[in-house]
Order: structure tokens, then C-alpha cells, then sequence
């Protein structure tokens, strides 16, 4: 039930779809239960083999994927639909993929509203769902006896969902609260909605995934429906589980259970690409707060593009840690900002290059920027020294290693991959991509994305201030 | 041609026909088992460690020691546990425990803070202090073919932290800067106000981090003396976990802490005086479009004897997602909001109990008749056998879920040591549950939940806010 946004924490495991791919700031407190012995000879640097060469892949007839990876370490189990739907394939009314899947916990032909959450929650399992801008993930953590209640009860959702007006009215409502709480109150919510709207003129991504407050209002039960139609299909399912179960009656029951959805046409997808920036953008935002925040973004690649290493890694020599060049200069060094973090975001059919800066209370939005622009040009300059890059994958490799953590964890990357891919990427082909990288390759990067006119910002001030404002500026 | 088309028809309608007899998926003609009208199978219980992986032992200064071995991936994350912290802060030291924390991170042994954190990431690993009311962590983390360096850095930091005075400046203006900007969200900012008003002379009332007036007084001797006071081998716990041989690592923990000496730790402080009367309380932020709130009032210590009748009880109120009562009716039934829940929060002395939500500031009074209506009603109809029956059901689902990683289970058994627990307290934790009567668990509600002198706290735009609040009484209004 959640919108899946990006937020400028340290800890950016939120902010990406792949989140194996970045969370270097990962403490190990999560170490991995489900996952095969380690011992297999040096596959990759650390000689970690990966859990998901154990994956299965199997296809229903009606075009519905079904990825299988069985472990019996822990007697828990992930079941997670990956819907190939979000809001970037909104066209009309926005918000509709997310109202959407709230929806889909409203009621089918032999279920109750939130019926389908009580009897999980019952069995102590954690459903939830969330939606992004590519894709929309139903998902239940659960005792692994209880897997073939939550095949069951998915597959009654998917074929039988049965909603009313009167549940759109109350769910509408609660968006609407959903909308207020992370997008309307929250300074981080504000900048992050400006900055996609600015950043992308014309792609779809520039809609925030929880939709415009107007929207939300006015949609109807029929546009869920027609929305239901053209995108659950089962060509458009690919369901991951992973953890305790055995595979031959997992599947036998997937068949049994989701064989009953019929095929169905290919849906529509937006055609709007994302036209070439010709020159920086700025827009303000005017908050009751005391410490302003900057948003910053340039245009990256897509997903699964070459420079995916490179852009990774300099974003941790920018902001991984006390010994990041962002960290030295705006926290450490000239005392301007509260926190800072880069990221490379990469979306399925655009990508984005982005940092926030929290300045401190009292201090110059205006110097932070300047500070922040100069680290950019220092190191679009003189790319990063060998420690830097050496620490930068090192980060990554531990981030990797650690980052197999639960049932959950696994059967997230499996979906995402599969979906975004058509395979799951090793581990250990993902480490060898990055210790390829050169001080070269990351500063070829850098001067390739993170070019002065290619940026759009986001500066939120506080709305007695008067420094530092600047109007919205075009291309 | 008529006849043709019959034909057509007709061979059409054999050929489905026979392809839903056939070759349709199940289903098509006949449902599926519906399985959750079936009876649930029966719940497996393995142990919560299997035997063999956790190794415990005693340091002879008194320091305890607790590995747990993990060899699936050449990882590994080990730490010392202080058991004490802002909980045995004077009020006029409130943030003390942060700002030691922080400072641990920036210097120890021989190196500064560049050379400390330069050890550190240049393994890709992490090192950090958290301070929390009852305890600080220092803990390291990273590949298991490092983890000797990063024992020698976490011994560092935990026995021989430099407490420099310009990083002791950098903290402090950091901390205080942090204070300011905390305020400029909602949900920080009613979280701050619930504890102030609902302990208005107790450490509790203030936040962990502290306040700009504490936190202005700290310098490096503040933080070396705390730090003298808490970190002592009698009241701290060693922990690894992860891909370690515990036979080869004990006496390496044996050198770096066998020398670590030191008294007893400062004493826990004096338990909060619970509330006598309502308060309640508008923060004004004119521009907020929905109002944060906060009701509550004292809850239970960590310790305490009724937790798990308490546990239960608050399952079924407000923590259970949409099984909760609270959740079923402001949200599922009312639309009133994205989120309710409720929680006891238990430290060593009791912590408060909160219900949080928020909501569009008009409907704010409507939204509090209703949740004043289910504090009562837990109260006047305690849940039955059945609905007790399924919150112990959730509840024992989710341990299962909540252990799954070693990682969460070393988390769990370090905390037992902190309260003074019994070290068999995850083991026998699903039998305890279950013998829970709903007589205890009605006991805990009267015992318990007191919506009568529960404190009210909103932040939004007092001008719509303290109209709705009367109801409940009078109404003190604070800028921020």
C-alpha cells in the first residue's frame, strides 16, 4: 500500500527499483538466512557464490511467469506478483496504478474488503503491496505451511476481484490522506514531486506515482476497471517465490490456482519519450521550515545501459561515507549541511543522476549549491583517485554480499530482474562489471551526465526567507 | 451457406467443449479450492538456534560473550553493547548519550577520525555508534576475511575513544543543528510534543538527541566522563555473528577485552509518575493540510510481568494491520485515514503508550470520537477467545518472521541481556503466549488503557484544530 518514492536518506535502499545494485550504507544487521552454502570456489571477489543459481523459471500457458527458488534453511517463505504496470503507463487520470492496487485488497466475488490482509495477518504473515513507476508488487512473508492459502487467496484477487463504489469512496479517501502525508507535508515529498515534474518534461515518469490531488478525486470505479483490464493480464504477471516449499507442488498448485486467467491482448504503453534538455531548470518551493533542501537532478541512462557501473560507483565516491568527497567538503569541511547523498537512479525507460542536500538550519541554500556544483566540476575534472574507486567497490561488493539477506530480499530481486531483464543477472557477473571499471570510466561519466546544463533543481526555503530564490526556468 | 454456418457452430461449440473438458485450466468449469475456508495445517515449531552455532561465554572481568555462527555467506557484523543509556541522563544532560555515541565514531586509539574512517572504508565495511535509551552499540560489519581489522577498529572505539575537542565542537553544532531542522517535520515534531506533555519532569519528556539548551553545554570531558561511566565490562555484552569460527575467535576477544576493567554502571533512573489528567495539546502549523496526532498516556517497562497480556491486548487494538480494531474501523470502515496503529513502548522504566494516526484537519474530532469509542470498548469487550485466538496466531507467525536472519536473532538475545532477561526467553516464548487466558488479557485492558486521563496532542492549524479538541477539554496552544 505504499508508493515507492525516492528520498534523500543516507540508506537509498527506498529510492531505486534495484536496490541490490546501490545500498552500500547497508549494516549487516540483516544477515541472510536463506540462501545455499558459500563455499563454492571463487565465482566472483569474494568468492560468494549466488543464491539464485538454484532459481527455477516455469511458464503457464496463459503467458504467466512463475520463478522458483526452493531453500529449506528457515521455515518462511516470499510470494510476490509483479504486476508490469505503473505509473509511468498512466495516461489519463494519474495516481491510477497506485489507487489501483489499493483496491485490489478491497473485496472479490468470495471475500470481504481486507478480508484477504485479516486471514494472512492471522497466520502472522506480513502482506503489503507498493507501486513505482514501472511496476506494482503484491506481496506476502509468511510460514511456509500457509503458502498454499496465499496461492489461493491471489489467485481469488486476480480472477475474482469484486469492487464497489462504495469501497473506491473510502479507499479514495485514504490515498488522499496517503497523498497528504508523504507528498504535501513533507519537505523531502515536495522537492521530490518538483524535481521529477521538472526534470521530465514530457516522459510520463514526471507523474508522481500517488497521483494529483484532482485525480484522485474524480477518478472512477470504471476507470479502475478498464485500468484492470488492460494490465492484469497474465502475460503482465511474473510471480517470485522463494524460501521453504517444494517446487513440483508449488507449482502444480500456481497452475492449478492462476491457470484460470484467461490471456489476454498486449496492454498499451505511453509512446512519450523524453525530448534532449537544452538548459538548467530551476523552480522554488515555499515551506514552513527552518532548514532548507536541495534536489537536484540530471537525465541517465535506463536501466541495464553500460555506464550503470560507472555512475554507481561514482555516486559512492561522491557520498558513501565520512570519507566521500560531499561528506569532506559540505558537512565536514565548510559546515553547511546536515546530510548529503548521490544517487544513479535507474528507471526502466529513463534514468536520472540525483543528490539532495539538507542545509543546515541558517545557513545559504545559495553556497551549498555552489559548493555542491564545484565538487561536481572537481571531479568532472580530475576523476577519482585509485582509493576512492577502490573503496567505492569495495562498498559495493559488501552491499552485494550482505544484500541476499531474507526470503524477501531474494524473491525482490528475482521479480525485478526477471521483469526488467528477461533473466537474473549473477552475482557474480554484476561484481565483475564493477571491478571493470576505470578512475577513466567514472569520470567519462561524469562529464558525460553531469553537465551544467543538463541539471534541474529543486531548492525548498523557507517561506519567510528571502535569499536564494530562484523563478522556473525552461529549456 | 445456412447450413455451413450451422455446421461451424456446431463443430465450434463441440471443439469448446471439449477443450474445457480437456484442455481448459482447472478452474475454468470448476472453482478452485477456496483454502482458507479449510482449517489451517498445523504450525511447525523448529528451535529459534539450532544447536551448536551459539556459543556463549563470561570474560573474568565480567564482560559476556555471545557468537553465533552463520558460515552461509562470508559476511559477518560484531559489536559491544553498553547497557545503559539516555535513560540515566539527568534531564539537564538530555542528549548526552548521543553525542558520546557520535563522538566514538570520530576517533579512537591512534587514529583521528580521516585515519579511523579511512580503516574502515577502505574494507567497504561500516562502523557505527547507536545510542538508544537503554544501551549503546558499537558495532563494525563487513566481509568475514576482515574481520581482524575490524575487531582492532571496534576495540577502539568501544575502550579508547579520543574525545578530541574540535570534533567534540563539530558534534555539538551538528547535534544542535539537527535539533532545529527535526522540527521541520510533522511527524517528528508531535512525537517530541507527546512525550514532553505526558512527562513533563522525567528524561522521557525530552528527545533522545536532546534539546537546544542541553545539548549547547556538552564538550569533549562531558562525553569522556559519560562515556567512563556506561563503559564497563560488568554491564556489557560482546556479540558476532556471521561467518566466524567461534573457537578461533575467543581468544581474540579474550586480547582485545581481557584488560577492560571498571565499576559498576550508573544505577537505572527513577520510573516516570504516570499522568494524573488529561492534557491536551495543538503544536501550530498553520500550513499542514492534515493534522498529526498523538493519544496516550504511560505504558509498561520492558520487564514487566503482564507484557505478553499486553502484547496481545495491544495486537488486537491497534497492531495487528488490518486485523486490528483500530485499523478496521478508522481506516477500512471510516476512510479516515492511511494509518492507525498503537504501541507500547517498552524501555527498562515504562515507556509511553501511543495510538498515532493523522488525518485531513477537519475531520480531526470525528476521527478522535471514534478512537476514544475502541479504547473504551477494549475495556468494556476485551476480545474473546476467538479474536485472542488469532492475535496469538499473528503473533507467533510473526517471531517466526521476525527471527528469520541470525542478524535479527543475535539483535534479539543481546536485548534479553540488556533488560536482564532470561536467556530462554525467545525458546519458550511461543508456550508463554499460548497460555495467555483472556482473563489476563481483559486484566491488562482495565489495568492498562485509561482513555480518561489519555493526553491528546495534534499538530496542524490550531485555528480549525482547537474547536474539535474542546470536546475532550481544555486546549493549551504552542507555537513551535
Amino acid at each position: 500500500m505504499r508508493v515507492q518514492t525516492l528520498r534523500p536518506s543516507r540508506a537509498r535502499r527506498a529510492a531505486r527499483p534495484l536496490a541490490w545494485r546501490c545500498g552500500a550504507a547497508l549494516l549487516l544487521a540483516w544477515l541472510p538466512a536463506v540462501a545455499p552454502a558459500a563455499d563454492s570456489a571463487g565465482a566472483a571477489p569474494a568468492g560468494v557464490s549466488d543464491p539464485l543459481e538454484a532459481m527455477q523459471v516455469a511458464q503457464l500457458e496463459n503467458g504467466l511467469t512463475v520463478l522458483t527458488l526452493e531453500d529449506h534453511t528457515t521455515p518462511v517463505v516470499s510470494f510476490q506478483i509483479f504486476v508490469d504496470v505503473g505509473s509511468g503507463d498512466e495516461a489519463r487520470f494519474t495516481g491510477l496504478a497506485h489507487l489501483f492496487e489499493h483496491m485490489m485488497f478491497r473485496g472479490t466475488k468470495h471475500l470481504e474488503p481486507e478480508e484477504h490482509s485479516r486471514l494472512i495477518e492471522a497466520r502472522g504473515g506480513r502482506i503489503n503491496a507498493y507501486t513505482s513507476r514501472d511496476l506494482t508488487v503484491y506481496y506476502e512473508d509468511i510460514t511456509s505451511e500457509h503458502l498454499p492459502l496465499v496461492i489461493s487467496l491471489e489467485a481469488e484477487r486476480f480472477a475474482n476481484l469484486n469492487i464497489s463504489e462504495e469501497s473506491l469512496a473510502s479507499e479514495r479517501e485514504v490515498v488522499i490522506s496517503e497523498r497528504r502525508w508523504r507528498s504535501e507535508d513533507s519537505p523531502e515529498g515536495r522537492a521530490f514531486e518538483t524535481l521529477m515534474a521538472l526534470t521530465f518534461f514530457a516522459h510520463p515518469y514526471r507523474i508522481p506515482t500517488v497521483g494529483w490531488l484532482s485525480d484522485l478525486q474524480k477518478v472512477s470505479l470504471a476507470e479502475c476497471l478498464e485500468f484492470f483490464r488492460a494490465y492484469y493480464a497474465p502475460g503482465n504477471l511474473v510471480v517470485a517465490i522463494a524460501g521453504d516449499f517444494d517446487t513440483e507442488e508449488t507449482l502444480a498448485l500456481m497452475r492449478q490456482q492462476f491457470g484460470q486467467l484467461p490471456a489476454a491482448q498486449p496492454s498499451p504503453r505511453n509512446p512519450t519519450e523524453e525530448p534532449q534538455q537544452l538548459g538548467e531548470r530551476s523552480a522554488t518551493v515555499r515551506m514552513d521550515v527552518q532548514s532548507p533542501l536541495l534536489a537536484l537532478a540530471w537525465h541517465a541512462p535506463a536501466t541495464g545501459h553500460e555506464d550503470a557501473e560507472a555512475l554507481d560507483l561514482l555516486s559512492l565516491a561522491l557520498s558513501n561515507g565520512p570519507s566521500s568527497r560531499l561528506y569532506q567538503r559540505l558537512i565536514y569541511g565548510e559546515s553547511v549541511a546536515l546530510e548529503v547523498s548521490a544517487a544513479y537512479w535507474e528507471l526502466r525507460r529513463a534514468g536520472l543522476f540525483y543528490f539532495t542536500v539538507q542545509v543546515r538550519p541558517g545557513e545559504d541554500a545559495a553556497r551549498a549549491e555552489a559548493l555542491l556544483f564545484e565538487e561536481i566540476e572537481r571531479l568532472r575534472r580530475e576523476s577519482v583517485s585509485p582509493r576512492e574507486l577502490q573503496r567505492a567497490k569495495r562498498a559495493m561488493e559488501v552491499s552485494m554480499v550482505a544484500g541476499q539477506g531474507s526470503a524477501h530480499a531474494l524473491a525482490s530481486r528475482m521479480g525485478i530482474e526477471w521483469v526488467f531483464f528477461g533473466r537474473v543477472i549473477p552475482l557474480a557477473e554484476k561484481l565483475a562489471r564493477y571491478e571493470a571499471v576505470s578512475a577513466e570510466d567514472v569520470q567519462r561519466v561524469a562529464q558525460r551526465y553531469l553537465d551544467p546544463a543538463g541539471r534541474n533543481l529543486v531548492r525548498v526555503l523557507p517561506s519567510n526567507a528571502k535569499s536564494g530564490a530562484g523563478g522556473k526556468g525552461g529549456s | 451457406m445456412k447450413r455451413a454456418f450451422a455446421l461451424c457452430l456446431a463443430a465450434l461449440l463441440i471443439g469448446a467443449l471439449a477443450w474445457a473438458l480437456f484442455a481448459a485450466p482447472p478452474g475454468f468449469l470448476f472453482s478452485p479450492p477456496r483454502l482458507w475456508e479449510r482449517p489451517s495445517p498445523p504450525v511447525q515449531e523448529r528451535p529459534v538456534v539450532d544447536a551448536g552455532r551459539l556459543h556463549r561465554s563470561a570474560l573474568p572481568n565480567g564482560l559476556e560473550v555471545l557468537v553465533l555462527e552463520d558460515r552461509r555467506l562470508p559476511a559477518f557484523a560484531m559489536g559491544v553493547t553498553l547497557k545503559r543509556g539516555a535513560g540515566v541522563e539527568s534531564v539537564a544532560q538530555a542528549g548526552l548519550t548521543e553525542f558520546t555515541a557520535r563522538l566514538m565514531e570520530r576517533g579512537a586509539g591512534e587514529r583521528d577520525f580521516r585515519a579511523l574512517d579511512a580503516a574502515v572504508s577502505d574494507l567497504g565495511a561500516t562502523l557505527s555508534v547507536t545510542a538508544g535509551w537503554d544501551s549503546v552499540a558499537a558495532s563494525v560489519s563487513g566481509l568475514s576475511r576482515d574481520h581482524e581489522a575490524l575487531l582492532a577498529v571496534l576495540a577502539d572505539v568501544v575502550l579508547r575513544p579520543r574525545f578530541a575537542r574540535d570534533e567534540a565542537s563539530r558534534v555539538r553544532s551538528e547535534q544542535l543543528a539537527g535539533i532545529r531542522k527535526a522540527g521541520d517535520d510533522p511527524n517528528t515534531l508531535v512525537a517530541w510534543s507527546f512525550s514532553e506533555t505526558l512527562y513533563p519532569q522525567h528524561r522521557y519528556g525530552l528527545p533522545l538527541a536532546g534539546t537546544l539548551t542541553s545539548v549547547e553545554g556538552f564538550g569533549a570531558q562531558q562525553a569522556r566522563d559519560f562515556h567512563g561511566r556506561i563503559a564497563t565490562p560488568r554491564a556489557a555484552v560482546l556479540w558476532a555473528v556471521g561467518d566466524l569460527d567461534s573457537a578461533a575467535l575467543l581468544p581474540r576477544l579474550r586480547e582485545h577485552f581481557g584488560a577492560w576493567s571498571g565499576g559498576p554502571p550508573p544505577p537505572p533512573a527513577a520510573d516516570p509518575a504516570p499522568p494524573s489528567q488529561r492534557r491536551i495539546v495543538v503544536v501550530d502549523r498553520p500550513e499542514l493540510g492534515q493534522a498529526q496526532l498523538l493519544v496516550g498516556h504511560e505504558g509498561i517497562a520492558r520487564a514487566d510481568e503482564s507484557r505478553l497480556p499486553v502484547q496481545l491486548l495491544n495486537t488486537v487494538l491497534g497492531r495487528a494491520g488490518f486485523s486490528s480494531r483500530l485499523m478496521g474501523r478508522i481506516r477500512a470502515d471510516e476512510g479516515l485515514t492511511y494509518s492507525i496503529s498503537s504501541r507500547f513502548r517498552q524501555r527498562r522504566a515504562p515507556g509511553p503508550f501511543a495510538v498515532r494516526t493523522f488525518t485531513e484537519v477537519s475531520r480531526v474530532g470525528e476521527l478522535l470520537r471514534g478512537l476514544f469509542e475502541e479504547l473504551a470498548r477494549i475495556r468494556t469487550e476485551p476480545p474473546g477467545a476467538e479474536e485472542l485466538g488469532r492475535a496469538k496466531s499473528l503473533r507467533t507467525g510473526a517471531f517466526a518472521l521476525g527471527l528469520e536472519t541470525s542478524g535479527a536473532v543475535a539483535s534479539a538475545l543481546v536485548a534479553l541481556e540488556i533488560y536482564g532477561l532470561p536467556r530462554d526467553s525467545l525458546d519458550s516464548y511461543r508456550s508463554r503466549l499460548r497460555a495467555v487466558t483472556p482473563e489476563a488479557v481483559a486484566e491488562a485492558a482495565r489495568a492498562r488503557i485509561h482513555p480518561e486521563r489519555a493526553a491528546i496532542v495534534a499538530v496542524g492549524p490550531a485555528e480549525r484544530l482547537v474547536p474539535q479538541l474542546e470536546e475532550w477539554g481544555e486546549v493549551e496552544v504552542r507555537q513551535r
